[in-house]
């Protein structure tokens, strides 16, 4: 069994007990400040993430409990994406309590507003919990954990229309493709009678007749999936939602949401890939997804004018890039497709929590996402200015910045499998990326602000930036480290 | 005896009278009834494949199983869903989507 205090899954029992220790903390001690939880929460995920690292598989692995928990290199790295994501929005969070207090105190200037920090912990165990879930009945909970999470998140701010309609919106859609993709994994079983992934591959391998149910199952779950990776035709709800909720849970359901998304596709898709006579019409299904996302992601961010809107754009259109991954079948390139993915995830964790980290700070002192808030902002915060211009520049995949290696990585995969108009369309998407992420870069460098009043930065949150900054263009040179703990 | 396939098209039934009744309703309490019909609609098929489709001459009891967790889950859904639907009633007046207006884009 190796040593107890090593099993992996004490990371997800210790962010869960801390969760609650936290609830627990926020109820008996009313008269603190809030924000004591948020520290408290900070150092309790700071040491799950250097626990991670000491974690190891089990040898034996025919003990029948870890045929449901995956322990592969992908598990612990997404793991670990958890956990630095929620950090961060914890930091975010902290950094946003103004707006917090306007919209949701009552009583005492910061009642009700404990919870806001309690509650992406619970997020960051189901998302940790959904890294190493190998079983449909495993994923469906942790998706969910995830899920009715994210509705209390965004509808958060009681007092703000703009948060309570997203909140309805997200319930709403988030609950249909809950069911969506129930009712897929209803038909898998009915026609593998197995809900585990591995055992479910063998089945459809040896499956007879009846394409079209297989078909069917399959095209439900891609459209559970669809939602949660904001994926055209399924992507609707991103940008009222992106621009409703409070901004460090926006970037919490773009980073964390998105990334839960794809280590489940990543597993579900592949048993069904994996079926040679049905192979060509599940790609030709996820290509033609993959093509729309593309484009329309693109094409639909060129014309915002707020900075959130445009930031959802970018997220449906990074999940264009991330399902072009997918569909790839390499031969010959060293990385598997779902390295490529998890790659590519952990820059864009990096480059937009640094945008957001920035908009966070920008919005708490100005009271604004559009873009034209950010009008001269090097001169009223030159550190601000240049935290979002690698943001944005390594958002648009400027090479020598994170986000250009991962988006070299999935071109350079793509042309191995000669998926060469899907190429075409993210040459395009691309290419139209620098217009608009540039047209930010624009406002801050080359327009007037409009008052020139300095904007504070607390010592933490400039930590952050720092760190952030540090990595996205540490990593766009020299990406070993992460490409270490993915291969190993 | 029933067979499987009846059960398959009142679950099927079921799951398309929720979708339509998503897509078509105005009220936002009835749209989530619909929801909760269409979890039903799982519940019900999952129950008739673990029946149907025999495991050494029993039922297979996986299929049961993950019913549980659907309908738990349902109940979660549902305590957070009305609560954010009161809270948005109270703001607004309104449970009706045509009001839900405030972004464009």
């Amino acid at each position: 069994m190796g040593n107890f205090l090593e099993a992996p899954y004490l990371l997800e029992a210790v962010v869960v007990v801390l969760g609650l220790a936290l609830l627990m903390l926020e109820a008996f001690l009313p008269k603190a400040d809030k924000r004591l939880v948020a520290y408290i929460a900070l150092f309790g995920l700071a040491g799950v993430l250097v626990a991670s690292f000491n974690m190891k598989a089990p040898e034996n692995l025919e003990h029948s409990f870890w045929s449901f928990y995956a322990t592969d290199n992908l598990a612990f790295f997404y793991k670990n994406i958890a956990v630095l994501a929620t950090m961060l929005v914890i930091v975010m969070a902290i950094e946003y309590t103004p707006v917090l207090e306007k919209y949701v105190s009552q009583g005492s200037k910061q009642g009700g507003l404990g919870e806001f920090f309690c509650l992406p912990v619970f997020v960051c165990a189901g998302l940790m919990w959904m890294a190493s879930a190998k079983e449909f009945i495993t994923i469906f909970v942790s998706l969910e954990t995830v899920t009715i999470s994210f509705y209390v998140l965004v509808a958060y701010m009681r007092r703000n229309v703009g948060s309570l309609e997203a909140g309805v919106k997200y319930l709403i859609l988030g609950a249909l493709s809950t069911g969506f993709f129930v009712y897929g994994v209803t038909w898998v079983f009915g026609l593998t009678g197995e809900t585990h992934l591995e055992k479910i591959g063998i089945a459809l391998q040896g499956l007879e007749g009846s394409d079209s149910a297989v078909l069917f199952a399959f095209t439900l779950i891609l459209v559970g999936l669809g939602f949660k990776v904001a994926a055209v035709p399924f992507h609707v709800w991103v940008p009222d939602v992106y621009q409703g909720a409070p901004t460090p849970v926006t970037a919490f359901l773009s980073v964390g949401s998105k990334a839960a998304g794809f280590i489940v596709a990543t597993r579900i898709l592949q048993p069904f890939l994996e079926m040679e006579r049905l192979h060509s019409s599940f790609t030709t299904i996820l290509v033609i997804v993959t093509g729309a996302t593309i484009l329309f992601g693109n094409f639909a961010a060129i014309p915002q004018t707020n900075f959130k809107r445009l930031l959802a754009y970018s997220s449906i259109s990074h999940a264009g890039f991330l399902l072009l991954a997918l569909t790839c079948t390499p031969d010959q390139f060293q990385l598997t497709p779902g390295q490529v993915v998890a790659f590519y995830l952990a820059t864009y964790l990096l480059m937009t929590m640094l945008c957001f980290l920035v908009l966070t700070i920008v919005r708490r002192s100005t009271e604004s996402d559009e873009i034209a808030a950010f009008s001269g902002l090097h001169r009223r915060s030159p550190f601000l200015a240049f935290a979002l211009l690698i943001g944005v520049i390594s958002l648009a995949g400027v090479p020598l910045t994170a986000g250009f290696l991962g988006k070299f990585f999935v071109f350079t995969l793509a042309i191995d499998s000669g998926r060469w108009i899907l190429l075409a369309f993210a040459v395009v998407g691309a290419a139209s990326g620098f217009y608009y992420y540039l047209k930010v870069a624009r406002a801050m460098y080359w327009e007037e602000p409009t008052e020139l009043a300095a904007i504070e930065i607390s010592p933490l949150a400039r930590l952050a930036l720092l760190l952030l900054i540090i990595a996205t263009i540490v990593f766009g040179v020299y990406p070993a480290p992460i490409l270490g703990l993915l291969t190993n | 005896m029933v067979t499987l396939n009846a059960y398959l098209l009142v679950s099927g039934l079921l799951f398309a009278i929720g979708f339509a009744g998503v897509l078509l309703r105005r009220n936002i309490i009835i749209i989530f009834m619909c929801l909760e019909l269409m979890l039903s609609a799982s519940n019900l098929s999952l129950v008739a494949f673990s029946r149907f489709n025999t495991v050494n001459g029993l039922p297979n009891y996986n299929g049961q199983i993950l019913v549980f967790f659907i309908i738990a889950v349902a109940a979660a859904e549902v305590a957070v869903g009305l609560a954010i639907i009161v809270a948005l009633f109270r703001a607004r007046r309104t449970t009706h989507v045509e009001d839900m207006n405030s972004m464009k884009g």
